[in-house]
């Protein structure tokens, strides 16, 4: 059952790459909440209750709803729809994708043999999810995409962490939820304010500090 | 001691936040800089007292690596609060901002503080996060549209390269099962019994990402842009206390890779990044207009110095320990005399700052003086730092390295010296006019008097490192040198 979600969870990024529309983003990061909480839930025997509601406070609560409404919000106040003009075109965005994912498989196929106690397949899925979504950060300009890109980043990491599981002590969980408080930090921040300041929203019009 | 460095300045927070009075913020920032370094020097002399639980203690840990930086801390946080208050009473925040610039401050200090002592890998990891984002709230003190944009690169890319190294955190536990711990003593004894690929593996992913933090090409980006529009103090504090912070964590990591027969591995990626720093600062100082961003890629020059003593490990570990603590020195200094500059010419172009020796005598003197101790000029400590690195260099049978080294170190320092000369002896001339200006004729600015705080912090920071120069205190070379031997000893 784990395996299935986390092939699902995988399966979500292509979907990233196959859309423009910045809300179809935002489902997309509220589906992947969902599913790391039913992952967080299937694991359950090897996590104390406490832990247990922990990791899927944060994955219910923040990754899934609390995140994807807050961008929601603010993406709506500032009507930014679409992701135009991609620095990689879609289609190759979509093809590279894929690779990613499938090289996500071969990873995990490999990482059976590496340690006892992996859940493989979450493994390699994971890390095909953390290229993927730095990926996102280096081939759109807006910067509610990239905010967005380093969030896919965080769910893959979230992902990891579950899959390498057994004995990660309590800070780890610690550090997830630190990260995820970066990420609003930076968009409640931020947005907000570069909004005011810039005309237009995207990444282009951070370009007078250079040599 | 771990009250005085962690729970004292949080409840200083919450008086300044209940006050939000501007003379409350100046008592608090200046008078824990002042117990901040007491604190220090205590925990140097005396065995450190505790009143808190075995418990937590353990995830501290005053060992002379700590002890070091701890006094290098202790000494830039002085004199950059000193320096606040010069920059604070010139810059006309509001009293929110004066608090929360305080605040900040203090919550800065705290998270460095515990990256430098912390014992626990994944500890370290959570105050590496921290800076990034109380870093983030002092560089946005000053609001206007180029301080956004360098504290987007800054919390975005850090960010990001603090993602990476939790990664390389997950994987070392992964490999590490056996031990089940990642305290650092544990990791250090256990280091033979953990999966070498995963250990390589997790060894990129945390350089990379403390990299990121500490400045070393080729993800150096954010910093020449975050440094050069973050307000001086916090620039010096970026760059005399920060980068060390990542890179005691690396210094902390590395005789993991030592104890498992890795070191050739991490040593190479070491050197190859800390000469690509090299080159990078080599070739953009020399186009440099912005002052400040020609310090930055000093800064980066100075870190990629660092990661090549580490890379080179043993006898280059001691180098790269003593330059850490002579940069930030130096570093620091030179920031915050950028501070005096930027009032006296209102911009930060190198052309716009001609004739400074005109305009104002002591601020030039400081900011040569700098540039005389960043480059590594004899009277000052960063000249034997450098010296200890050829020896270790020659010592590992790589003397050859010192070519390209002293060459790229060359280049530097002509890059910068042209542009600090030029500034001070220089000619005035004012932007848009490039007519003949008569040397002597400094414009209206050079009646601005700067207060007694603008010129006692670098100053300061310029007499440490002739200290350090002269006569390197027995304390400093005890500490560095019992550092270096239980990081070498650790490894074996």
């Amino acid at each position: 059952m784990t395996d299935i979600l986390a092939v699902i969870l995988g399966t979500t990024m292509l979907y990233v790459y196959a859309t423009s529309r910045i809300e179809g983003y935002l489902k997309i990061l509220a589906l992947q909440g969902a599913l790391l909480f039913a992952l967080v839930l299937f694991d359950f025997a090897s996590r104390s209750v406490f832990e247990t509601v922990f990791l899927g406070a944060e994955a219910l609560g923040v990754k899934a709803i609390a995140i994807p409404a807050i961008l929601f919000n603010l993406v709506r106040k500032n009507e930014v729809r679409r992701e135009i003009e991609p620095s990689l075109p879609q289609f190759f965005s979509l093809i590279l994708s894929s690779l990613v994912f499938a090289f996500g498989f071969i990873i995990s196929f490999w990482a059976r043999r590496l340690a006892a106690g992996l859940a493989p397949l979450a493994f390699g899925v994971s890390i095909s999810i953390i290229v993927s979504g730095l990926l996102l950060v280096m081939s759109r300009k807006k910067i509610v995409t990239h905010i967005i890109g380093y969030i896919f980043v965080e769910n893959g990491i979230f992902l990891l962490s579950l899959s390498v599981a057994s004995e990660m002590p309590f800070i780890v969980n610690l550090g997830v939820l630190l990260d995820a408080f970066t990420a609003v930090y930076l968009f409640v921040v931020f947005s907000n304010r570069i909004q005011r300041a810039y005309d237009e929203d995207r990444i282009n019009a951070l370009q007078n500090l250079k040599d | 001691m771990l009250i005085l460095f962690f729970i004292a300045p949080a409840a200083l927070c919450l008086v300044c936040l209940a006050f939000r009075r501007r003379v409350v913020n100046r008592i608090a920032l200046l008078g824990f800089a002042l117990a901040y370094a007491a604190g220090a020097v205590l925990v140097l002399i005396g065995p450190a007292f505790f009143l808190l639980p075995e418990e937590l203690r353990r995830y501290f840990d005053f060992d002379s690596l700590g002890k070091l930086f701890l006094l290098t801390l202790a000494a830039v946080n002085l004199g950059v609060s000193g320096y606040s208050l010069f920059y604070l009473a010139n810059v006309n925040l509001s009293r929110e901002k004066d608090t929360l610039y305080t605040i900040s401050m203090l919550l800065f200090l705290v998270s460095m503080t515990g990256g430098i002592l912390s014992s626990h890998l994944g500890l370290l990891w959570v105050f590496v996060e921290a800076t990034t984002l109380t870093g983030g709230m002092l560089i946005s003190v000053e609001r206007g549209k180029q301080a956004l944009e360098a504290v987007w690169k800054y919390i975005f890319i850090c960010s990001i390269g603090v993602a990476l190294s939790f990664i390389g955190v997950i994987v070392l536990s992964l490999g590490s099962k056996s031990i089940g711990s990642l305290f650092f003593a544990d990791l250090y004894a256990g280091a033979g019994a953990i999966n070498p690929f995963l250990l390589k593996l997790a060894f990129a992913f945390i350089l990379v990402g403390f990299g990121t933090k500490m400045g070393l090409a080729p993800v150096h980006a954010w910093l020449p842009d975050t440094h050069s529009e973050a307000p001086s103090p916090v620039s010096a504090l970026l760059s005399g206390a920060l980068l060390n912070v990542a890179g005691v964590g690396l210094v902390r990591f590395h005789p993991i890779m030592t104890g498992a027969g890795l070191e050739p591995f991490a040593g190479t990626l070491l050197l190859v990044m800390g000469f690509l720093s090299l080159l990078v600062s080599a070739a953009y100082i020399l186009s440099s207009e912005n002052y400040k961003r020609m310090l930055a890629y000093s800064s980066i020059e100075n870190m990629g110095i660092v990661a090549i003593g580490l890379g080179l490990g043993g006898p280059g570990l001691f180098a790269a320990l003593l330059h850490m603590v002579v940069h930030s020195f130096a570093k620091s200094g030179l920031f915050l005399t950028t501070g005096n500059i930027h009032r006296l010419a209102g911009s930060k172009q190198i052309s716009d700052a001609g004739a400074l020796l005109n305009r104002d005598r002591k601020t030039a003197w400081l900011w040569i003086l700098g540039f005389v101790a960043i480059a590594g000029l004899p009277p000052f400590g960063a000249f034997f730092s450098k010296y200890f690195l050829v020896g270790a260099m020659v010592s590992r049978g790589l003397a050859w390295l010192a070519v390209p080294l002293f060459l790229l170190l060359a280049i530097v320092a002509f890059g910068m010296g042209k542009s600090v000369f030029g500034m001070a002896w220089g000619r005035y001339r004012p932007r848009g006019e490039r007519d003949f200006v008569p040397e002597g004729a400094a414009p209206a600015a050079a009646g601005r008097r700067l207060s007694v705080w603008a010129y006692l912090p670098p100053a300061f920071f310029l007499v440490l490192l002739l200290g350090l120069g002269l006569f390197i205190p027995d304390f400093v070379t005890r500490l560095i040198t019992d550092a270096r031997n239980a990081f070498v000893a650790v490894g074996r």
